[in-house]
């Protein structure tokens, strides 16, 4: 693990949360300042005023703003240094450590926390974007009942009378909550003993936990531990893109994917999907097959690894899949026992999870490629059925707690349901389909207003504080219910918690939960930490094998054309709808912006007579849906791929009616996300779909390099065959970066072997350097502003093409074409190496994008900043400036990081050590596959990787001189292919 | 064969006119009310205008994302038209200059409607550098060598500044030239004038011509000066304008044939323009017999040389792009021939070098109205000629991850037709207050002005 630069340990963890609300909020008042004045000073002041006017009349009117002082600082608190505080990312179906940037009391920055043995300072690219949703500007900022503003007290009084009486109470949670808070509601089914809890989620892992809860016969999951695998078989899961944790799971399928000249090796993975996903697009070997036929597959497959007959072969034949590569699977399974995986999916039914069970018990996995989990981090969720089943009944309160059924529940019809209700309330961030149906709609806290904690593995505890006092008249979900449970019983019984203080009663609460098991003294440290304990690990369970193949006996009928509906890459089910950044962020798979699509193959969009952007009817049982058609390479034929998450009517200002819904769709509690027989009809009309690449063909040209592992352990300068590299001669003296001329030249390497294409340092790129997002119409425009994009080119056969990821970015060209062009000179190079970009010089000819062979410069072609409210401001990062419209930016290196840090080591009369710097994109990246540093230190970590074998540079004969240098891409499939 | 025999000299007149004659007739469009059609006219090129007007308001207000630009395309239209009015200036410094120095006398009769062309076309295209950039209200100034407070200084390495040198001379020298002139007719209005301000008006722009031996002798001096100094402008302006493609890296925009290849292009624009124009003018001003059917074939004959010369640049650059072996280079015009904007590419090749072949008729040469057709379609495809190279060179270049396609937009349209709005109002504007035949020259060069036959030894 590369080792976090500079993490300011919060040196003393905030007392009180309401301390950091002055602060937070004063440069966002307009006061108006009061006037004092003599008949003297007024006319000496006239004239000053007159001549101002005058003069400034033709200027931009600056609201009066009061600028406050602070008198009473935070003794750990420099103005404008940032302080990081430790907590957790609950928003999200995994709890994350994450480590929470401030600066001047407000978060600017998410990043994984580096203490925890889970992500190791990794994070998704939907927990980056968290903090433009903590300022989105469409939160709801006080409770409403019936649509009208009501106050807590008034609305608690209510609520409070109505639970009393209650025959019975429905309480809908989602199951990212934390024990504190499972603590809480059963103490509140003891003091209201008719509450019922069940957990909404649209997307779960019911099907595949409860198999294993089922065939292991204990509570718990299985963990795969990709490091430990030589061979991984994923039956359609996505563990790189949406399956599971995902910066766990890339954290340890890259260990063995990282590479030495001298020696190499790495795993190897095959793909088995219907889809095209991330993981299927890094996959060695990868096969074409639909889902529904994944349960004969797997059976196919466990014959073969008993040694029963040759049904694999014929069952290549059959599906169409290449012979000598499943041959080559079920050698390479059976020759490595105990070192090889395989996973499936959640959305496969429980067949298709038991059967993978027997496989991996053929396979030795238990306990070697498979660790057990016993207290999964977090609720498994209820089934649509069992939640329908609790309204069968009159409902004399139903709550629904952060989660919104009436936009993702299948069937569409969960508004039936409240009809039943007497009373209903909802809690969340937004006035959503869900709170704009409920009569009361109570405003939450964001995460990162919040108290919670966590137990995001077996033995591991993790805490989640406020980074800001609440920024509107919000309150938690959890002090709601305590606020309620507290007035339902007068004497609080049941609730056996130090409660002196009335003001914060849920922070007092954890607290109380923390110490419970005496741990007073570690509370101000755990906070710091963000976590205490360590992971225990349970001996895998036995597998029940007649269960398994009980559960295995079942057979799935499927029609002509198959739908398969996903979790979104960056909205997930739709919960970040309203997040700008994350709606923007491409499609690892197809750079789809702010839309979903009904993803085909080539062949089926020919046999249905659609092209993209056609519409078509998909229609499942006795519901239909709309989709826009875009077909994609690598899908499997007849297949249809969707994913949830658009097609909002309440999101708020940015989701709201963004792509299409699928929701009206509804499966069987066996298969909720597949549905095996629809019908597909062309609609007629049409719609537009935006992407932010169109042409995926490399063209034969050098760049992303690829080569496979027999090869390069054949030749080791494979990749340098394939450069052309002349010499030239120079027309005028160029910079000397030699070490004897400057002690820094930074550089970066990217090694393509590691980037598995997930975007998520896109993300981090556009919070650290306050990028704009600029919508919809303007990325069809194709005008999007990310610094650095992912490029993926498809490469090899037209139906199941090898796909390669390449991480675009400004290459700090040393002989910058760029900057010869610039008529202002506003962008010039550094001493140490940097291409630097001067906003304010800048009058925006476009010149030096159009001279760019990467084409990473971004210009602002509109005012692109959203500023529909001041809150937004404080999403920005203040050491970067946001710029404004008509001028060019681009990747800087992260140039604000770079200063920090030379001035901490000027400071400290030192050099700046090796990997003090980390650069947004490559301190998120979960697969470490972006490395920076000092190229003019020898042993630096970049100057040691730039040397390897396998280093090139992109475009390197135009002589720009690239100060990025790539590392090509070894595949490994099976060497009998 | 040299110049003289190709251009071979022509009669300026079609027959015998006497100097009053030729004031009379020069100066009756500036002496009389302006006819019907001359407001007709004009209401139509001002309201064109006037969409320039309402472009640019919406590209200072809201931003350069008003146009088609994006991300690989970062120069659309803006800079097509540029490229388009400085080529279109072209012919007026040519005709007055080189053609002057060269002594043929016959460019009297296009000469002074050709400079006043040139100054306007540089009024035109000087809008578009400015108005493109982000914020042009600090390029306006920052782009000029200013000294100031910070010693910011601009970069001398780049194209665009030496465009902002070459542009600037160019519209000076040639205004100046132009302006030159103009002197002597100048006096010859105010001479002929009858109201009191009209008579002022021309006098101050006359600078006190008194037609005195010494004023002709300092005047024929320096015109002479003018036309050497203009000279090297010609080939030096677009030259330099090139150079802001091939000085670049991009396949498509790095060529060392640019220079010679966008010279000739201007001629052959320039002189298709001027064709376009004082076709129209010498059928109203009924000055046939000043601009004959022989200067209409001169002309022709000057379009056809720089159209072969285009032609020739157009194949040369797709087998120097075959011939290269370079990837890039060779999928660049690939995909000007065969890509997304194949139909410009072909609308570009046949109105510049096939079309233009109909001029080897010399009945096609002298009829106005059958060459009429053709230089129209010069101007189309001259049009185009730097719509492909700008556009078609960016959209698809080194990463095609980038690749992109560009589509004007309205505002787009509104600057295009308004430049032409500006241009066209102001060469009404010319042909209502200036004289568009030199009246000195013509006077000097008409037959039987010049004493003949008699040599003094």
């Amino acid at each position: 693990m590369v080792e976090k630069h500079k993490l300011e340990k919060p040196q003393n963890s905030l007392p009180i949360p309401a301390q950091l609300k002055p602060y937070a909020l004063r440069t966002h008042e307009e006061v108006s300042t009061p006037l004092t004045m003599t008949r003297r000073s007024m006319l000496k002041n006239s004239a000053a005023w007159l001549t101002m006017a005058y003069g400034l009349a033709a200027c931009d009117r600056v609201p009066p703003r009061k600028i406050v002082s602070r008198p009473n600082l935070p003794e750990y608190q420099t103005p404008g240094e940032a302080v990081y505080y430790a907590s957790t990312w609950t928003d999200g179906n995994y709890p994350y450590p994450m480590l929470v940037k401030t600066v001047d009391g407000r978060p600017i920055k998410i990043d994984g926390n580096p203490d925890v043995a889970i992500n190791f300072g990794k994070s998704t690219s939907s927990m980056q974007a968290s903090t433009l949703s903590l300022y989105d500007p469409d939160r709801l900022r006080h409770p409403l009942k019936d649509g009208k503003k009501v106050s807590w007290e008034d609305a608690d009084k209510d609520i409070i009378g109505k639970l009393k009486e209650a025959k019975s109470v429905v309480l809908v949670t989602r199951s990212n909550i934390g024990p504190s808070e499972r603590d809480l509601v059963k103490r509140f089914q003891d003091i209201q003993p008719k509450l019922r809890h069940l957990v909404y989620e649209a997307i779960h892992d019911g099907l595949r936990q409860g198999t294993w809860e089922e065939v292991f016969e204990q509570e718990g999951e299985s963990l795969p531990k990709f490091s430990q695998a030589d061979i991984i078989l994923s039956l359609e899961s996505d563990f790189l893109g949406t399956d599971g944790i995902v910066p766990e799971n890339v954290r340890e399928f890259i260990t063995k994917r990282k590479i030495s000249d001298k020696n190499p090796t790495m795993s190897r993975l095959y793909m088995v999907e219907s889809t095209m996903s991330v993981t299927g697009s890094n996959a060695d070997t990868r096969f074409r097959l639909r889902s529904s036929q994944m349960l004969s597959f797997t059976k196919a497959l466990l014959a073969s690894l008993r040694g029963e007959g040759k049904e694999l072969s014929e069952y290549a034949k059959k599906h169409n899949l290449s012979e000598t590569n499943l041959s080559s699977l079920v050698s390479d399974l059976n020759s490595h026992k105990e070192k090889s995986l395989v996973v499936a999916g959640p959305h496969h039914s429980k067949a298709v999870q038991a059967t993978v069970a027997l496989i991996n018990q053929e396979l030795g996995a238990f306990g070697k490629t498979l660790a057990w989990n016993s207290k999964p981090a977090t609720l498994s969720a209820n089934s649509q059925e069992e939640i329908e089943q609790a309204f069968s009944e009159e409902v004399d309160v139903f709550i629904c707690m952060g989660t919104n059924p009436v936009y993702s529940w299948a069937g569409n019809d969960f508004s039936n349901l409240l009809k039943k209700a007497k009373l209903t309330i909802a809690h969340g961030l937004y006035i959503d389909e869900t709170m704009s149906a409920c009569t009361y709609a109570l405003p939450s806290h964001h995460n990162l207003e919040s108290w919670n904690d966590a137990a995001p593995r077996d033995g591991l505890y993790t805490f989640c504080q406020p980074t800001i006092s609440k920024l509107h008249d919000t309150r938690q979900e959890a002090e709601s219910l305590l606020v309620w449970a507290r007035g339902i019983s007068k004497d609080s019984k049941g609730l056996d918690y130090r409660s002196n203080d009335t003001e914060n009663l849920w922070y007092s609460y954890i607290r109380y939960y923390a110490n419970k098991d005496k741990k007073e003294r570690q509370w101000i440290k755990s906070l710091e930490k963000g976590v205490i304990g360590e992971i225990v690990t349970t001996e895998f369970p036995k597998l029940n094998a007649d269960k398994a193949n009980k559960l295995g006996e079942a057979s799935v009928a499927s029609g002509e054309y198959e739908l398969l509906v996903t979790p979104h890459h960056s909205l997930y089910d739709g919960r970040f709808a309203n997040n700008p950044w994350l709606q923007e962020l491409p499609d690892p798979t197809t750079k789809l912006v702010w839309d979903n699509a009904a993803m085909l193959s080539h062949t089926t969009a020919k046999k249905l007579g659609v092209e993209m952007n056609d519409l078509i009817d998909i229609q499942a049982g006795k519901a239909t849906i709309q989709l826009p058609v875009l077909p994609v390479k690598g899908i499997a034929d007849n297949v249809i791929v969707a994913t949830l998450g658009h097609g909002r009517e309440k999101a708020g200002t940015i989701g709201s009616k963004q792509g299409h819904s699928i929701s009206a769709l509804k499966g069987t509690p066996d298969s909720p996300w597949h549905f095996p027989d629809v019908k597909v009809k062309k609609n007629g009309e049409k719609y537009t779909l935006v992407r932010t690449q169109k042409y995926f063909s490399m063209e034969d040209r050098p760049l992303a390099l690829d080569t496979t592992l027999s090869k390069f352990k054949k030749d080791s300068e494979v990749f340098h065959h394939k450069q052309h590299k002349p010499s030239y001669s120079q027309l005028h003296d160029h910079y000397d970066y030699s070490i004897n001329a400057t002690p820094y030249k930074w550089a970066m390497a990217i090694d393509l072997n590691s980037c598995i294409g997930c975007n998520t340092c896109m993300l981090a790129c556009q919070v650290e350097n306050n990028i704009s997002f600029v919508g919809k119409e303007e990325c069809s425009n194709g005008r999007e502003m990310h610094w650095i994009r992912i490029d993926r080119y498809e490469g090899g056969d037209e139906d199941n093409p090898t796909i390669h990821h390449q991480p675009m970015l400004c290459q700090h060209c040393d002989n910058a074409p760029c900057e010869s062009v610039c008529p202002v000179q506003a962008t010039a190079h550094s001493p140490d190496g940097l291409n630097e970009m001067v906003y304010n010089r800048c009058v925006g000819t476009r010149y030096c994008a159009n001279n760019c062979p990467y084409k990473v410069r971004r210009f602002n072609y509109y005012d692109y900043r959203d500023l529909r409210d001041s809150v937004q401001e404080l999403a920005f990062n203040p050491q970067v400036t946001v710029r404004s419209r008509g001028v060019m930016e681009k990747c800087t290196f992260c140039v604000q990081r770079i200063n920090s840090a030379k001035f901490e080591a000027k400071n400290d009369g030192k050099e700046v050590a090796d990997g003090a710097i980390q650069t947004a994109c490559q301190e998120v990246c979960p697969s470490q596959a972006i490395h920076f540093g000092n190229i003019n230190d020898p042993n630096s970590h970049v100057a040691q990787i730039a040397k390897s074998s396998r280093a090139y540079k992109v475009l390197e004969e135009i002589n720009v001189r690239p100060s990025i240098s790539y590392l090509g891409k070894v595949r490994n499939p099976s060497e009998n292919v | 064969m040299s110049v003289d025999t190709i251009l071979r000299p022509a009669p300026l007149t079609t027959r015998e006119v006497s100097f009053q004659e030729l004031d009379n007739d020069i100066n009756r469009p500036l002496e009389s009310f302006p006819t019907f059609r001359w407001w007709i006219a004009i209401s139509i090129t001002s309201g064109m205008a006037t969409l320039f007007l309402v472009g640019i308001y919406y590209t200072v207000f809201y931003g350069i994302g008003t146009w088609g630009n994006n991300n690989p395309v970062g120069w659309g239209f803006a800079i097509v038209n540029f490229v388009f009015w400085i080529g279109i200036g072209h012919a007026g410094t040519l005709i007055s200059a080189i053609l002057f120095l060269l002594r043929q006398a016959w460019r009297t009769a296009i000469a002074r409607f050709a400079e006043a062309m040139t100054i306007f076309a540089v009024i035109c295209a000087l809008q578009f550098p400015l108005f493109h950039t982000g914020r042009p209200w600090l390029a306006a100034f920052w782009l000029l060598p200013l000294p100031n407070h910070n010693d910011i200084w601009v970069n001398f390495r780049s194209p665009l500044l030496w465009d902002v040198f070459a542009v600037s001379t160019y519209g000076l020298v040639s205004f100046m030239f132009w302006y030159t002139g103009l002197v002597p007719d100048f006096a010859t209005i105010r001479d002929r004038a009858k109201h009191p301000i009209r008579k002022m008006a021309y006098g101050i722009l006359s600078l006190g011509w008194t037609g005195s031996h010494r004023a002709w002798q300092h005047y024929e001096k320096a015109y002479l000066l003018f036309a050497g100094f203009a000279t090297p402008l010609v080939l030096s302006v677009h030259s330099v304008v090139s150079f802001d493609f091939a000085v670049s890296v991009i396949p498509g925009w790095h060529t060392t044939i640019f220079p010679p290849y966008f010279v000739a292009g201007a001629i052959f624009s320039g002189f298709g323009m001027v064709a376009t124009l004082i076709i129209i003018m010498r059928k109203m001003f009924k000055l046939e017999y000043l601009v004959t059917d022989d200067h209409l074939e001169l002309m022709n004959k000057v379009i056809i040389t720089t159209s072969m010369m285009v032609g020739f640049a157009y194949i040369t650059e797709l087998f120097i792009a075959w011939y290269s072996g370079v990837a890039y280079e060779r999928y660049a015009f690939m995909n000007r021939a065969v890509g997304p904007y194949a139909w410009a590419y072909w609308t570009m090749f046949s109105c510049n070098v096939i079309f233009p072949q109909l001029l080897w008729f010399k009945k096609i040469r002298r009829s106005a109205l059958l060459m009429y057709p053709i230089i129209i379609l010069i101007n189309v495809g001259m049009w185009f000629e730097r719509f492909v190279i700008v556009v078609s060179s960016l959209h698809r270049d080194y990463l095609p991850s980038s690749w992109d396609y560009f589509t004007p937009t309205i505002i787009d349209w509104f600057l295009f037709i308004g430049s032409f709005g500006i241009f066209l109002t102001l060469m009404l504007l010319f042909c209502r207050f200036l004289p568009t035949i030199s009246i000195a020259e013509a006077k000097a060069f008409s037959p039987g002005a010049q004493p003949s036959g008699a040599h003094h030894e």
